[in-house]
């Protein structure tokens, strides 16, 4: 995360203007709310409503003394007191089903000078319309309701074995929607040829949807052409010789289950319609959603598919593409939770832009932790941010609009070029203006927010592809946003633009160059998030904050596993949590082994602890760094949950805050000791993170603030390696004397490329020396060559507990400054008789370890199956006499190889792999590893059930498509990962084909199965990513083998019957029936 | 594993046989002195947060009461040996003696590493310790402390147990205590004013008026700022000081020929010491590297921040000014460096004696918790200069009358006391 503000708020000049404008709507707006409010009141008749709407309409209006309304409803008339006509009016209509059905009339009974419409102002006419579209749909949802109701009663009134129940329904349906009843004919029609009626079929012939429709839309009333009577007679004809059909088949019962499912979706199809439909803009699906929403008010069932397909479309459209993504989220979010995320999201007319990466992950992960069943109530305090959207196409708007579009281009420029220019090209941005509707759209926003500080955080659709290695190219900014609101607007819409530009910054660009992405079409929404926290003085952040991931890749004991994950905590804003500290150290967490601390000596605990606090300054409006003694110093009083967060050091112990702590003169050390003892904070985060990389399948790491009250969750992702460390791939076949060592216990994930020496002293001369002189000389000879070698280009290795304290004879007597410069530390544990040492695990400056971003690595050379070439570390010319020729004396203990020189121009790399808990030390030439941030590649991923159900599919599929008498096959069988539920994203589907055919079937029937496993390759591919070439693994096998269990075993690997599954082939399909 | 390995203990016997030659010490009280008097070896069980049950290793060492209770820390250290414990008993019995304080030494530990603990099972170690021990140690037998890797947290679960076992309040069984809880006042300063008592003394013994002197000060933990306050009080100018940046990685010194100012320097100093360059050159320091504190044109160094940093490399850049340094820092000469010391007649109070008010503090700390009954601070500090002023004229006296060395002095006194209070009780 970036920590800038955007500079020089410049002062709009038609910003008075907006804001007058805005008054006037907000006049407009209260009295729709007020009307709302009526329509909710269930006792009210349409008449008294529309009595109420006449009187409170004019107040709307800019002349509300001389404005009357009449609104004329089937025959009747509602008035303003003293209403008359008057050439000064608007009109609008009342519909249902598409017909007028009244309309409503406002008059100023005195002539008023000219505006934009008539005398009216164009908003006004807008208010006008909207609120006869909604007065239309209230009349809608209460003659809807009437017909259910008369259709409850019926019901009721039936014993629901009564033959002739469902055609009054029918006949009912008839006389009030005819639309919907064709729809239904259609539909029953449909039902019966899948049921496989054949006399369906013949009336499937006569059934032309081009009749239907044409039909639809002279009701509709669009059509300038009469309707053709003879028509509808024949489609009633039609329908009820569907119906009599029905009967016949189907039971009294089934008719009318499905009668009454299909009605319910009927109501409701414009929504499927609407959100399926590619070319629906934002405005549609917002306004389909509205329109649900208001004819259902209590919610009508769309059923459960059409639900979870509504919600892949709304997921895709808002979102991402990504499959896998929508295959997780619809069974979380609901149709409601994008109806709510509308309500806050900006966007141009027309959109079709998305949120982006960022979003999408919050608010699925959000809505996973709302289906988790919480019987501690550890979530219950789970929150995210207050959060406005801007859609990714209004950057592109934004662009267009002040003909920036040639920025596009910035991209291809050398990249040495666009770094010159980028501040410009910052400052061109932030001198652009935004389009009126977004400027409207972050107006309301803000007034949505109040005098909040603000996060504007960029989402960009690229995350989406790459992973989160991509997130943190763009900039996110706050803004302090005080003072009045236009100087806020003013500050809001500079921010947006500036990171906008960051998207043209030569960072991100030079990052997709060397990934080869330039060419995509790069959009970025943008979030506005109000900062979770407190006032504190005339500073505002949160209580604490920090980060958090599913893998531990920072163990700092061997009691630690790797999924006992990690907490990266600060107080204050999250920044110092983010990102490596080069001048100070958050607190680190196991959530799995909370009680395990890094630091263990109260001096040490002391001396890792947070000195520094990330704040908003209110009165100058700016992003700050503080010392955290002086802010408690000052406003320790305010602070929030500070007896959670500080401990206090009273020379010898640290003891939990008190009453009657003296904030001037006591020594307050953070520790979140507090908070790990007496809260369920732990506990909460460690299930978050166990929930969500079940349900994302995937590792996943999480962004979150604390203001005291509420936990905030502020971003969720798949765990990113780019900040700490990817899992390392390794080669397939590396000549054995170039193999330094491996190891397979402890690892975390690392690489360390092309180094160029080794340090290595040697564990048993290290022992055998008698001085504590001379032991304490070797830690000073590390020192020296810490200074003299290339920083980051030598590793150290070594025996026992480097830096220990107390017993020098256990490693390595340094402290961090004499290993700063190193780009790993590697511990070696030799066995010594029967016991093997234990190591440090860089306890002594891991927190700096970690903040300078050096690897450690443990080492068990006499471990079984490890390789430790001792031969390589001991044997190789010593260059320590070089280097250090006033050391020579130690060469025998501390040797000093240089890699390339003596292994003609091959480095050292160290590869760790985690995942794999394994690692490799070996040589390799210059530049052959890359460091691969995308490795693992960090998407959600598809749970292994989905894998092996799709194979399943598939398998069967195939056999019940397979012709056993053309091809002489008598029978097809699974097995493999499909069988038994393993299958991965890249796995095969094996096939054993009992084969009793000629040579020339054979080859015919290979031919298919190549045909087969190329296009679910593809397929596969389309799901997953993985293309493999082909997915089929199909093996033949004579009738003999298949009666020989040992032949199974032995050839295929199978034991036993239960290895194997039979599909069925389409000739026993056929048989069967 | 090979014989011929660096073994702590063996080099305790050598530095005492040398000082036995010197000496000339009967067989008896060398044979007596070279081993711990009594060695306890135990198990302590401790239900693990995991449910599991973990054997732990733990150890006593008393290598001498002649003088007194024996007194040395609880080490928790993950690969201890009882060669480590009973080289650092032997020298916790000469340090009390040098300091002649009625104590002996001795030293104890749990093979454990603290690190891949929760402070619950910390605990439970801690409590095990005693429970196996109880009837061997106590407050008139022998007094633990915190050592490496344990801090007064455990010496009061340690403490809380020993007396649920006993029945009784015996503050006096363990010192470190925090301020209300048994502890002592003054111990802070201790330290860093013992050092300067014992400078105080020199400079008499030296002829040198401590008013018209300067010193310059390796370090700025709280042993270098107690000892400058102390100096500056007796009207000496501290005009150097180096300190340890953090961020740089490198230590740098900051000079002001017309004195440094404690208070002034106080306030831009973190809490680990660590001056902040920037500032300190706005108020008008020179920032010098870290090693120029050595090189000063100083009357006294005072080399107060880790071991071995006058060594064979830099002690020729001290310039001949230089006529005293007090060894505030553990070890801070190298044995090199020591020789060149001693033939340039620099006067060198040796560590164990320079700094020694720690250990009389923690006297003090027993005496009043036994007492039950605590002093103030200025009567601490009263005391303090009293014993460290006797403790140096029987060192510098000794080193007069025999023409030794001071660090030969202090050891030989120390064992000499140790031997005769084993005579006098008809050990030997």
């Amino acid at each position: 995360m970036d920590k800038i503000f955007p500079q020089n708020p410049r002062q709009p000049e038609n910003l008075d203007k907006l804001i007058n404008t805005l008054e006037e709507r907000v006049k407009e707006l209260n009295i729709l709310y007020e009307i709302e409010e009526l329509l909710h009141e269930p006792d009210l008749s349409l008449d008294e409503i529309f009595e109420r709407i006449v009187n409170l309409l004019p107040t709307a209006f800019q002349f509300p003394e001389i404005c009357k309304v009449k609104i004329t409803y089937q025959e009747k008339e509602f008035t303003t007191k003293d209403f008359k006509d008057s050439p000064w009016a608007l009109t609008a209509d009342l519909y249902f089903q598409e017909r007028a059905i009244g309309h409503i009339r406002v008059c100023y009974i005195e002539e008023k000078p000219m505006s934009e419409v008539g005398p009216f102002l164009r908003d006004e006419k807008q208010t006008l319309n909207t609120l006869a579209q909604r007065l239309s749909y209230h009349i809608m949802y209460l003659k809807l309701k009437q017909i259910f109701d008369k259709w409850e009663t019926t019901k009721h009134s039936f014993s629901g074995q009564r033959p002739g129940e469902w055609k009054i329904i029918l006949e009912l349906l008839k006389r009030t929607d005819p639309d919907v009843y064709f729809r239904i004919s259609r539909k029953m029609l449909n039902h019966l040829v899948w049921e496989g009626i054949a006399e369906a079929n013949d009336l499937l012939q006569r059934f032309n949807p081009y009749v239907v429709m044409e039909q639809e839309e002279n009701l509709l009333g669009e059509a300038n052409a009469p309707i053709k009577k003879k028509e509808s007679t024949d489609i009633n004809q039609l329908a009820k010789e569907i119906f009599n059909l029905a009967a016949k088949y189907l039971t009294n019962g089934e008719i009318l289950e499905r009668i009454q499912r299909w009605m319910q979706e009927d109501k409701t199809s414009f929504l499927v319609r609407t959100t399926s439909d590619s070319n629906s803009s934002l405005t549609d699906i917002n306004e389909a959603l509205r329109r649900y929403y208001q004819i259902n008010p209590e919610g009508m069932q769309l059923s459960p598919s059409t639900l979870i397909g509504v919600r892949a479309s709304l997921i895709r459209r808002f979102f991402t593409d990504q499959l896998e993504f929508i295959n997780i989220a619809k069974n979380y979010v609901r149709v409601r939770d994008f109806y709510k995320l509308l309500q806050r999201m900006i966007f141009p007319i027309g959109s079709h832009g998305k949120l982006g990466g960022k979003s999408a992950g919050v608010f699925l992960a959000y809505h996973i932790l709302q289906t988790i069943e919480d019987s501690q109530e550890l979530l219950s305090d789970v929150k995210i941010p207050k959060t406005w959207h801007i859609t990714s196409d209004a950057m592109i708007y934004f662009m267009h609009y002040n003909n920036l579009d040639e920025m596009l281009e910035q991209k291809y420029k050398p990249i040495n070029e666009v770094r010159k220019e980028y501040p410009h090209v910052v400052q061109l941005f932030k001198n652009s203006y935004f389009p009126p509707e977004i400027v409207k759209g972050i107006a309301m926003a803000l007034d949505d927010f109040g005098e909040r500080p603000l996060i504007v955080r960029s989402s960009s659709l690229l995350e989406d592809r790459l992973g989160s290695a991509f997130s943190g190219k763009y900039k996110s900014l706050f803004i302090a946003n005080q003072g009045s609101k236009a100087e806020r607007l003013e500050a809001l819409c500079d921010a947006i633009a500036e990171v906008y530009a960051s998207t043209i910054g030569p960072d991100p660009i030079e990052y997709r160059a060397e990934r080869g992405l330039l060419d995509f079409h790069e959009e970025m929404g943008i979030m506005i998030q109000e900062v979770v926290g407190q006032k504190v003085g005339h500073y505002f952040m949160p209580a604490f904050a920090g980060v958090a991931f599913s893998n531990n890749e920072f163990r700092w004991s061997p009691r630690i596993r790797r999924e006992d994950g990690l907490i990266r905590l600060v107080p204050g804003l999250g920044t110092r949590a983010v990102d490596r500290l080069s001048d100070d150290y958050p607190v680190m967490i196991a959530p799995g082994q909370p009680n395990l601390r890094t630091n263990v000596d109260v001096r040490d605990i002391i001396r890792y602890s947070p000195q520094k606090i990330d704040v908003i300054n209110l009165e100058t409006h700016q992003f700050e760094t503080l010392e955290i003694r002086e802010l408690l110093r000052e406003f320790g009083h305010e602070y929030p949950m500070l007896k959670e967060i500080v401990s206090v050091f009273d020379g010898s112990l640290l003891r939990p805050m008190g009453f009657n702590t003296d904030f001037k003169k006591d020594d307050l050390v953070v520790t979140f000791n507090g908070l790990l003892e007496q809260t369920k904070f732990v506990k909460q985060v460690n299930i978050i993170l166990k929930e969500l990389q079940n349900r994302l399948a995937t590792p996943v790491d999480i962004e979150f603030a604390h203001d005291g009250n509420h936990f905030f969750l502020l971003q969720c992702r798949p765990q990113s390696y780019s900040k700490f460390t990817a899992p390392a791939k390794f080669p397939e076949a590396v000549p054995e004397e170039n193999i330094i060592f491996t190891a397979n216990k402890y690892i975390t994930n690392g690489i360390v490329t092309d180094i160029q020496y080794i340090v290595y002293v040697d564990p048993e001369r290290y022992s055998q020396i008698e001085s504590a002189e001379e032991l304490k000389t070797i830690g000073r000879v590390i020192g020296e060559l810490n200074k003299a070698l290339p920083k980051k280009r030598f590793i150290l290795m070594g025996p026992g507990r480097w830096g220990s304290r107390g017993d020098i004879k256990l490693g390595v007597s340094v402290t961090y400054s004499d290993i700063n410069n190193t780009a790993a530390l590697i511990e070696i544990a030799r066995r010594k008789g029967n016991y093997v040492p234990d190591l440090s695990f860089g306890t002594h400056f891991f927190q700096d370890l970690v903040e300078s971003g050096i690897r450690y690595l443990p080492l068990y050379p006499d471990e079984q199956e490890v390789i430790f070439n001792e031969e390589f570390l001991a044997q190789s010319p010593n260059a320590l006499n070089e280097i250090l020729p006033a050391f020579g004396f130690l060469s025998e203990v501390i040797r000093l190889i240089d890699v390339p020189k003596i292994r003609s121009n091959l480095y050292f790399q160290l590869l760790m792999n985690g995942d794999l808990n394994k690692a490799m030390g070996i040589l390799m030439p210059h530049g052959s590893v890359q460091p691969d941030e995308d490795a693992g590649h960090a998407s959600f991923g598809i749970s292994y059930i989905d894998h092996r159900q799709w194979r399943m599919q598939m398998a069967e599929k195939i056999a019940s498509e397979l012709d056993a008498e053309r091809f002489g096959v008598k029978g097809i069988y699974i097995l493999g990962s499909t069988k038994t539920g393993t299958a991965k994203a890249g796995s095969d589907i094996d096939l054993l084909v009992h084969f009793a055919g000629t040579p020339e079937q054979r080859k015919e029937l290979e031919l298919w199965f190549e045909g087969w496993s190329l296009c679910l390759d593809e397929m596969n591919y389309l799901r997953t990513g993985f293309k493999t070439g082909g997915l089929l693994d199909v093996r033949f096998i004579t009738d003999e083998e298949l009666a020989n269990e040992e032949v199974l075993a032995e050839k295929y690997n199978i034991t036993g019957r239960e290895g194997i599954e039979r599909l069925l082939l389409k000739n026993d399909i056929n048989t069967t029936e | 594993m090979s014989e011929k390995s660096f073994n702590a203990f063996e080099m305790a016997q050598k530095q005492f046989d040398k000082v036995a030659d010197m000496i000339g010490l009967d067989q008896a009280t060398r044979d007596l002195l070279r081993n711990p008097l009594r060695e306890y070896h135990f198990s302590i069980p401790v239900r693990m947060d995991d449910g599991t049950v973990k054997i732990f290793r733990g150890f006593r060492v008393q290598h001498n009461d002649a003088r007194g209770p024996a007194k040395g820390g609880i080490r928790f250290h993950p690969q201890e040996t009882i060669d480590t414990v009973r080289a650092l008993s032997m020298w916790m019995t000469w340090k009390t003696a040098v300091a002649d304080l009625p104590l002996g030494g001795g030293k104890g530990g749990v093979v454990c590493d603290p690190h891949n603990l929760s402070a619950r099972e910390q605990e439970q170690i801690s409590r095990g310790w005693i429970r196996q021990i109880y009837k061997n140690v106590g407050p008139f037998a022998d007094v633990p402390a915190p050592d490496v890797m344990t801090n007064a947290q455990h010496m009061l679960w340690i403490l809380d147990e020993y007396e649920t076992l006993t029945g009784g309040h015996f503050p006096g069984f363990i010192t470190g205590k925090p301020v209300g809880m048994g502890g002592s006042l003054g111990r802070t300063e201790a330290t860093g004013y013992g050092v300067i008592f014992t400078v105080r003394e020199a400079m008499k013994h030296l002829n040198m008026d401590i008013a018209q002197t300067t010193a310059s000060v390796q370090g700025f933990g709280n042993v270098a700022q107690y000892a400058i306050d102390k100096f500056t009080q007796l009207g000496g100018k501290v005009i150097c000081v180096s300190s340890w940046d953090q961020n740089d990685q490198t230590s740098y010194a900051f000079r002001k020929k017309d004195g440094v100012n404690l208070d002034e320097l106080k306030g831009i100093t973190d809490r680990f010491g660590g001056i902040d360059k920037e500032k300190a050159t706005a108020l008008g320091y020179e920032v010098l590297p870290g090693d120029a504190w050595i090189e000063q044109e100083v009357d006294v160094l005072l080399p107060c921040a880790l071991e071995n940093q006058i060594t064979a490399e830099n002690v020729d850049k001290i310039k001949s000014s230089v006529k005293l340094i007090a060894e505030g820092a553990n070890g801070p000469t190298t044995p090199e460096a020591d020789a060149v010391l001693e033939k340039r007649g620099i006067y060198v109070i040796p560590d164990f004696l320079a700094n020694a008010g720690g250990v009389t503090c923690s006297y003090f700390e027993q005496v009043q918790s036994n007492m039950n009954f605590y002093w103030t601070k200025e009567e601490v500090l009263k005391r303090l200069d009293d014993k460290m002023t006797s403790a140096f004229w029987s060192v510098a006296n000794l080193a007069d009358n025999r023409k030794l060395y001071m660090r030969d002095a202090a050891y030989i006194i120390a064992i000499e006391r140790v031997a005769q209070a084993c005579k006098d009780r008809g050990w030997v």
